[in-house]
């Protein structure tokens, strides 16, 4: 399989240097995954994916476009090919767009990231069914169930890249997921939802399905009586599963094309104090089966573990070759991988027990932010906390703030990372923010 | 009317009757009681102008089959990239496996579906060359830098869509349906004193390349810029509950969040929908009625046929404010005994149908605008939107708000900026307490999402006036 995708693509790369480009990277993927859906005591679907497809990036007398098919039969790429190499010189030249320097492709890690498991290959349809089946009993033992679905999912991809000025890399793993959902009859028309779902590159990383189900169930249930509580400003705990929404959306901001767009409110700001001391956050490429490992980012360019934030001091941006050149910088890597967060002392609950006044958000619902001024507003759900105790669950409310104050009221940071997501967040404490609600 | 065999589509996929018919055959072969294929063929091309360069442009071709095959309201389902026979017919036994018995199809002959034809344009994207599409991309950007002195970057975005759909069913219809979409977003970042902002427009509609005229890009570029320079003078409004006014056009957000989603049938007929109890009861005033309409000329939601081969159609979901209708897929008409209502769509030949909204919007109402704003005496008006959610069991939807305005002393006051609002569906219905006679749709590019698939939709509102019950997310 590997040969046979490495192959496709420099094919690809030959028939573009042949149209006329003067330099091409091409990327063959081939994904396998089956899904099975369980409700309420039937199988309710069952879906079957095996898709292949082709990406080419084209330099072309200073031009340059992007490509991509799921047409494979090689008469059909060839055409293919050539059509893009023609349209690609009709585009204006830019003197900006370059091939990635062959130079940032050496010194490769080969690190076992362990992205593969071969349990996960070798799934049989029987184990995945006696989950969904048990889950699916946790699910209904609370007579308030309305309706519950388990999922499954399963699979495993590879991904072929070469380019034209000598990068040739292979990339695979598998994924595996299960989760719950359930939705409870409350009053006349209510109908509370809550859910939990878990997925790793191994089996052996996730929790037994059993224990998520209970999780999605019990996360229903708090969910029963929630009310909408008094705007006020109060502390903020963020949940570890919730801290992603926050961080990526800052995240977007450290890209070099928000900054060269002016569209990034932390231009500037680098060697700066954009955070409370508390937040030092590291991109780790090369964390043992974390959900975003890799030996090479999208460009090609070799990974390494990199300080994004030491101590609330601003470290990197997230440059790629094309905004690079514009901005006369180097690049360093187009996009994130696994962030891991310095831990503090405590877990949620015990951070939890230290707050006199305000809200656990434990989702997100809806909201925005604004990536050039750092304003944001948020719809949420969680529960009051009143005097380090968790309190009703509250619904309908919303945050509302600035990015840059925000960080700078982060007031503690858990030892407790999402570990089923590549933004291993732990839990995040806020001072001072504004919630709206009644 | 055209058989399969002499259909330019069935040419274009390569497959005849006899294929046809085989793969219907294979996929029915374990007991399913319903099979559809649906062969898709799609042709993209976007640019994207920064810097006054073409920095980006990119093509796309996707093409395959998804089969479908059910049985109550279980369903199988496999695609194949690959359109030769054997691969079609391997994707059906695997989507066949759903069921666990054995059945004969009986072999049939296919008839055409007639369809009217809601976008029909002078020329198919595919025929349009890439030298046509950049004086477009090129003068929008000019025109936007020439509005403001302020303005230090521009950027402007395309996107064009030239999709084939050929659905074949194993009740022995086959429909086919050529969907043009052309999308162009301008954006704009100015700098006045040292402190930017940023913000855009975009128009998306089911057109071909004469739709866009120097007239009709300026008008997107105008809004991109107006939404931009109102920033400067925007804050934050108050925090709490009060009265919302939704300007007319995009705010159809709030119906598309707070009611679409919890009629489609499927979280209904599972009963985790808020409006699973509450069909033919009063949910709203008299003057409220809300439609989900696929029939609206050349709009972003509009659909001659559904992605499960039914005649799309105009459903009423609220009338004179009693709750109507659900929006059904063939899964959820069956399981409740009416009619499909044309609602079953999916993002492409990988996903499974499900009911989904197309145009919804709500009809006119007796007040004027005037009127509803004279009646606030303090509260806001909403005015652009970026995105919104909802849960469809809570009824909890929120829709954000990028640019508004406060209304104090019935009067519009102060611009605001970046709110978001949260309330709850059967709440804010019954607190539409004013509706205008200024309903009109919003052509901006949405796409709905949904279990992971998106698809194009469009929404509209008159003026209309929520008491208050809503939560505006501002600071205090």
């Amino acid at each position: 399989m590997e040969r046979e995708l490495l192959q496709q693509a420099e094919q690809a790369i030959e028939q573009a240097r042949r149209a006329g480009a003067n330099d091409a990277i091409a990327r063959v993927r081939d994904e396998n995954s089956t899904e099975y859906t369980y409700r309420d005591g039937n199988i309710e679907q069952v879906q079957q994916s095996a898709t292949r497809g082709l990406s080419i990036q084209l330099y072309v007398n200073g031009r340059y476009s992007t490509h991509q098919t799921s047409d494979l039969r090689a008469a059909s790429v060839a055409r293919f090919v050539e059509d893009a190499v023609a349209l690609t010189q009709h585009l204006s030249e830019d003197p900006h767009r370059v091939i990635p320097d062959a130079a940032l492709y050496e010194d490769r890690p080969d690190t076992d990231l362990q992205s593969d498991d071969a349990v996960v290959r070798d799934l049989p349809r029987e184990a995945c069914i006696d989950w969904l089946k048990k889950m699916d009993a946790i699910t209904h033992i609370d007579d308030r169930v309305v309706s519950a679905t388990s999922g499954a999912y399963y699979g495993w991809n590879t991904s072929a890249r070469v380019s034209s000025n000598g990068f040739s890399g292979i990339q695979s793993g598998t994924s595996i997921g299960y989760g719950a959902s359930v939705t409870l009859k409350e009053g006349e028309h209510g109908r509370p939802e809550d859910h939990r779902y878990v997925r790793a590159h191994h089996l052996s990383d996730l929790p037994d399905p059993e224990t998520v189900a209970r999780e999605g169930l019990d996360r229903a249930i708090s969910r029963l009586g929630s009310e909408k509580a008094p705007s006020e400003r109060a502390t903020m705990v963020v949940d570890p599963e919730a801290g992603g929404r926050l961080i990526g959306a800052i995240w977007g901001a450290l890209q070099a094309r928000s900054i060269q767009q002016n569209r990034s409110f932390l231009a500037d700001k680098k060697d700066a104090q954009i955070a409370s001391s508390l937040l030092t956050v590291t991109d780790d490429p090369l964390m043992v089966r974390g959900l975003a490992s890799r030996h090479y980012d999208g460009e090609g360019i070799s990974t390494k573990h990199r300080c994004v934030v030491d101590q609330g001091v601003l470290q990197m941006y997230y440059v790629d070759t094309y905004y690079g050149r514009k901005l006369g910088w180097e690049p360093t890597t187009g996009m994130s991988s696994n962030l891991v967060f310095a831990p503090g002392e405590k877990d949620l609950n015990g951070l939890v027990s230290g707050i006199k006044d305000g809200f656990h958000v434990t989702s997100w619902l809806g909201g925005n932010a604004d990536t050039t001024t750092g304003d944001f507003s948020y719809g949420f759900r969680g529960f009051r906390i009143a005097n380090g105790q968790k309190t009703g669950a509250v619904s309908e409310m919303n945050i509302a703030g600035n990015f840059l104050d925000l960080l700078q009221n982060l007031v503690a940071v858990g030892n407790d990372p999402n570990v089923y997501s590549s933004m291993q967040t732990p839990t995040l404490v806020f001072d001072n923010v504004a919630f709206s609600g009644k | 009317m055209h058989t399969l065999e002499t259909h330019p589509f069935a040419a274009l996929f390569g497959i005849d009757e006899s294929v046809a018919a085989q793969a219907l055959s294979e996929a029915m072969c374990r007991g399913a009681e319903f099979v559809d294929l649906y062969f898709q063929y799609v042709r993209t091309a976007s640019l994207s102008l920064e810097d006054g360069i073409i920095s980006s442009a990119n093509t796309g071709i996707d093409q395959g089959v998804g089969i479908r095959a059910v049985i109550g309201d279980q369903v199988g389902y496999a695609f194949s990239e690959s359109l030769e026979a054997d691969a079609i017919y391997k994707a059906a036994r695997t989507a066949a496996a759903i069921a666990e018995g054995t059945k004969n199809m009986p072999p049939q002959n296919l008839q055409g579906r007639e369809t009217d034809n809601y976008y029909a344009i002078d020329r198919d994207w595919d025929e349009v060359n890439i030298t046509e599409r950049l004086p477009l991309v090129q003068s929008a950007e000019a025109m936007t830098r020439a509005m403001d002195p302020s303005i230090e970057k521009a950027s402007v975005g395309w996107m064009d869509r030239d999709e084939r759909v050929l659905i074949v069913t194993s009740d022995g219809v086959f429909s086919m349906d050529r969907r043009p979409m052309a999308t162009l977003y301008c954006s704009v970042t100015a700098n006045k004193n040292g402190v930017r902002q940023s913000n855009g427009a975009s128009v998306s509609r089911r057109e071909g390349i004469d739709y866009f005229t120097e007239e009709n890009i300026r008008e997107v570029c105008q809004k991109a810029v107006d939404r931009t320079m109102i920033l400067f003078e925007a804050q934050r409004p108050p925090a709490g509950e009060m009265p919302v006014v939704l300007a007319s056009g995009a705010s159809g957000i709030l119906l598309h969040e707070a009611i679409g989603h919890g009629l489609e049938a499927d979280f209904n007929r599972k009963g985790t929908s808020i409006y699973a109890t509450m069909m033919n009861e009063k949910v709203a005033p008299d003057f409220v009625t809300i439609v989900d309409d696929g029939l609206q000329e050349n709009d972003r939601g509009a659909l001659n046929v559904d992605d499960e081969g039914q005649a799309t159609a105009c459903t009423t979901l609220i009338e004179n404010g009693v709750l109507k209708s659900y929006l059904h897929d063939r899964i959820s008409a069956k399981h409740y005994g009416v009619s499909p209502t044309g609602s079953g769509r999916r993002e492409s030949f990988r996903h499974v149908p499900m009911p989904r909204m197309r145009s919804t919007y709500m009809l006119d109402g007796p007040h004027s605008r005037d009127e509803i704003i004279r009646a606030v005496d303090y509260g806001i008006i909403a005015d652009t939107f970026t995105n919104g959610q909802v849960q469809i069991g809570a009824g909890d939807f929120t829709f954000y708000i990028k640019n508004g305005w406060l209304i104090e002393g019935g009067k519009i006051t102060a611009p605001i900026k970046d709110v978001n609002i949260i309330g709850n569906g059967p709440e804010a219905l019954k607190n539409v307490v004013m509706a205008a006679g200024d309903a009109v749709l919003d052509d901006g590019s949405w796409t709905c999402g949904k279990n992971g698939q998106g698809v194009p939709v469009s929404m509209g509102v008159p003026t209309m006036l929520v008491e208050k019950s809503m939560t505006v997310g501002g600071v205090n």
